[in-house]
């Protein structure tokens, strides 16, 4: 199996704490895979480093069938690559409609003149719409993204990341501040999407990543501690002296 | 591509991601005219048009004389001040760029523009002057004879280069477009890609503006120091012409100025490209992370309003009749935020009423005409008490009514957010409440 994201000897450090030390991490095409460790593993600098927010000071980050590198690239440029992120705070765009803010995510040409010729056509509509009632939103397309709660927002947020239509999701603790129906609704979506992309889910909580049932990647200090299925890292001694206390 | 319309709804269209949507296809609702979906741009047309053809009919220019030509152009200008507003709310209240510069955008359209507009008149005065001796002049004389006319009371005789082109008046309009667009860009360009935002990009603005008025107040500018270009309300060849006739055609322009650029800041600002606009506005980076060049959007944003602000300009000075440095000084582009604040930004009609309320305001109150104010030890005399005024009008504007005048319309119209008496927002029990959801 290629893989689709190669993160070989990356280290980042920040007034000489490092934040990332000689990480190495892979994902393919097609696949789910949670990443958790303890505060200040280095799980956020590594999504930062991904989506080009950090510049690591040493080590490859490549990406693709063509292996492309990704170091060079602006953030911009690397969500058009196919690189889709989801914040831990949920990010929409408070002023705009459900259906503008994922009509303004839709995998289109970014550029600003042919954003600004830009009109929807029906198949557009149609395609928003499908991605409303996936996210179970489609009875709020025409409410300001202000308006939703926490959860929804939560799914608006995964929904315009379906909308940019990427080869590999990031997705920051996706079910912080859910009620367990919505978390059981988000771990349906992330399973789903990771059958046809790569889809990266940074978590705390344990009971979420073993609803998940997929490879687990434990970070600690910036370096990967072990990785496994849920069952095998948390049995390894390592992992239960770093989260469990000596 | 005109066929039956009804036929392109029929079978389901499978075009997909990137290919480009037959035309009738474009959406269901999009099949409505542009006016027809944003009713406030027809009315905005219709208000405008009502006042220019008032205006027509009372002035003294070709109706019943009932307002004065100097209050033509009062209005005149005031309408170009509405066109330089609305660019500012563009650049601010919707795209989140606070620019305090763009009064030096609309101070060099006014240059360019009095730079013809002297050139011109003064080289039909000499001429005449030269006329009358025996051998006809030659072309170094009439060109002498207009830069002594020019230059005489800065000491020079001979024109800067930066006058080239003023002979011609086409070259001279491309110049009003081309000089401030290319500034814009030049220092937009500098300004995005290294990520200056908020208060740095004001002050960087604030710099460029001081700069360049500092730079104009030079005689050796060229451009006459701190004198400024003046007698622009005489058109070259138009001595016939009374300035009662002369004000009306400004007048004219100036609200076909408006109108257009209403209507095509409304059409910018309504489809996507507003959505992204508007997304840069409220979270930068997180439109970054949708792969939107956010750098490449603010610096299309910026340009085309630093154009508009220029147009303004060059309409604007031909009716004050004089452009100076002190025009280009950084309060001015304060005040134009001003105006867009206490308006109400991030709504096109709310920068217009802003910039008219207060500039009218503002010519009434420093006029002489308000009435002064008798405390007994101490009289309020408005000319000084104005600003004063002003800017307490500003922070409570922006403390007290973040929507500015403009947040009237909402109060009668449905645009305020629905109502639900604290119920929770959500489908959800224990959803946000409404209070909640406003932060």
């Amino acid at each position: 199996m290629s893989a689709l994201l190669e993160v070989s000897g990356v280290s980042v450090s920040f007034d000489g704490f490092k934040a990332i030390n000689n990480l190495t991490f892979q994902i393919g095409k097609a696949e789910l895979r949670a990443v958790i460790g303890p505060n200040g593993a280095g799980k956020t600098t590594f999504m930062d480093i991904i989506t080009g927010k950090t510049k690591p000071d040493e080590g490859r980050v490549l990406w693709g069938d063509k292996s492309q590198s990704l170091l060079a690239l602006s953030e911009s440029q690397i969500a058009q690559a196919g690189v889709g992120r989801k914040f831990q705070r949920p990010t929409v765009f408070e002023d705009q409609t459900v259906a503008d803010s994922l009509m303004l995510a839709l995998r289109k040409d970014r550029g600003p003149l042919s954003v600004l010729w830009f009109r929807p056509s029906q198949a557009d509509h149609a395609k928003v719409q499908e991605l409303a009632d996936e996210i179970g939103l489609s009875a709020a397309l025409a409410r300001k993204a202000g308006e939703l709660s926490h959860g929804q927002k939560q799914w608006l947020e995964i929904g315009m990341l379906l909308a940019q239509d990427p080869q590999l999701l990031l997705v920051d603790e996706p079910a912080a501040g859910m009620s367990p129906s919505e978390r059981e609704h988000t771990t349906d979506l992330l399973v789903e999407a990771a059958k046809t992309r790569a889809v990266v889910v940074v978590e705390h909580d344990m009971e979420f990543v073993r609803r998940l049932n997929c490879k687990v990647t434990v970070l600690h200090e910036g370096s990967v501690l072990a990785e496994g299925s849920i069952d095998h890292v948390t049995k390894d001694d390592k992992v239960i002296e770093v989260y469990l206390g000596r | 591509m005109v066929t039956d319309t009804s036929s392109s709804f029929g079978p389901k269209y499978s075009g997909g991601a990137g290919v480009k949507p037959p035309h009738e296809a474009t959406a269901q609702a999009g099949a409505k005219p542009f006016l027809l979906r944003h009713p406030s741009v027809l009315i905005f047309i219709a208000c405008l048009a009502l006042f220019t053809m008032g205006v027509t009919i009372l002035a003294e220019g070709f109706g019943v004389g009932a307002i004065s030509t100097s209050f033509v152009k009062t209005l005149g200008k005031t309408l170009c001040l509405c066109l330089v507003a609305l660019a500012m709310d563009l650049v601010w209240g919707y795209c989140g760029i606070l620019s305090l510069g763009h009064m030096a955008f609309f101070g060099i359209g006014g240059y360019a523009i009095g730079m013809w507009l002297m050139y011109a008149r003064t080289e039909i005065i000499v001429a005449q002057s030269l006329a009358a001796a025996p051998l006809p002049p030659t072309a170094q004389e009439i060109s002498d004879g207009i830069a002594t006319q020019i230059f005489g009371g800065v000491g020079a005789s001979e024109f800067p280069p930066i006058w080239a082109f003023a002979h011609s008046l086409p070259l001279q309009l491309a110049a009003v477009v081309l000089v401030p667009g290319l500034i814009a860009l030049v220092f937009g360009w500098l300004a995005f890609r290294s990520r200056v935002t908020g208060v740095y990009l004001s002050i960087l603005t604030q710099a460029m503006t001081l700069a360049l008025s500092l730079y104009l107040f030079q005689n050796d500018s060229g451009l006459r120091g701190n004198n400024g270009l003046s007698g622009l309300q005489n058109l070259p060849g138009l001595d016939e012409t009374p300035q009662s006739v002369v004000s009306m055609w400004f007048f004219w322009a100036s609200a076909l100025a408006l109108g257009g650029a209403y209507v095509l800041c409304a059409w910018v600002v309504s489809g996507k490209f507003g959505s992204v606009v508007r997304a840069i506005r409220d979270d930068e980076s997180r439109v970054r992370f949708l792969g939107y060049s956010v750098e490449a959007f603010k610096l299309f944003i910026f340009t085309f309003t630093a154009v508009i602000a220029a147009i303004a300009g060059a309409l604007y000075y031909p009716q004050a009749g004089i452009v100076n440095p002190a025009e280009i000084a950084p309060i001015a582009s304060i005040y134009l935020a001003v105006w867009v604040a206490i308006g109400g930004r991030g709504r096109l009609y709310g920068a217009v009423i802003g910039a008219a309320f207060v500039s009218l305001l503002s010519t009434w109150f420093t006029g002489g005409q308000a009435p002064d104010i008798n405390l007994g030890t101490y009289t309020i005399q408005w000319v000084d008490w104005w600003t004063v005024l002003l800017g307490f009008s500003f922070v409570a504007v922006t403390l007290f009514a973040p929507r500015g005048i403009g947040g009237l319309f909402d109060l009668i119209s449905d645009r305020r957010a629905p109502d639900r008496h604290g119920a929770d927002l959500g489908p959800d029990a224990g959803a946000l409440q409404e209070k909640e959801a406003d932060k």
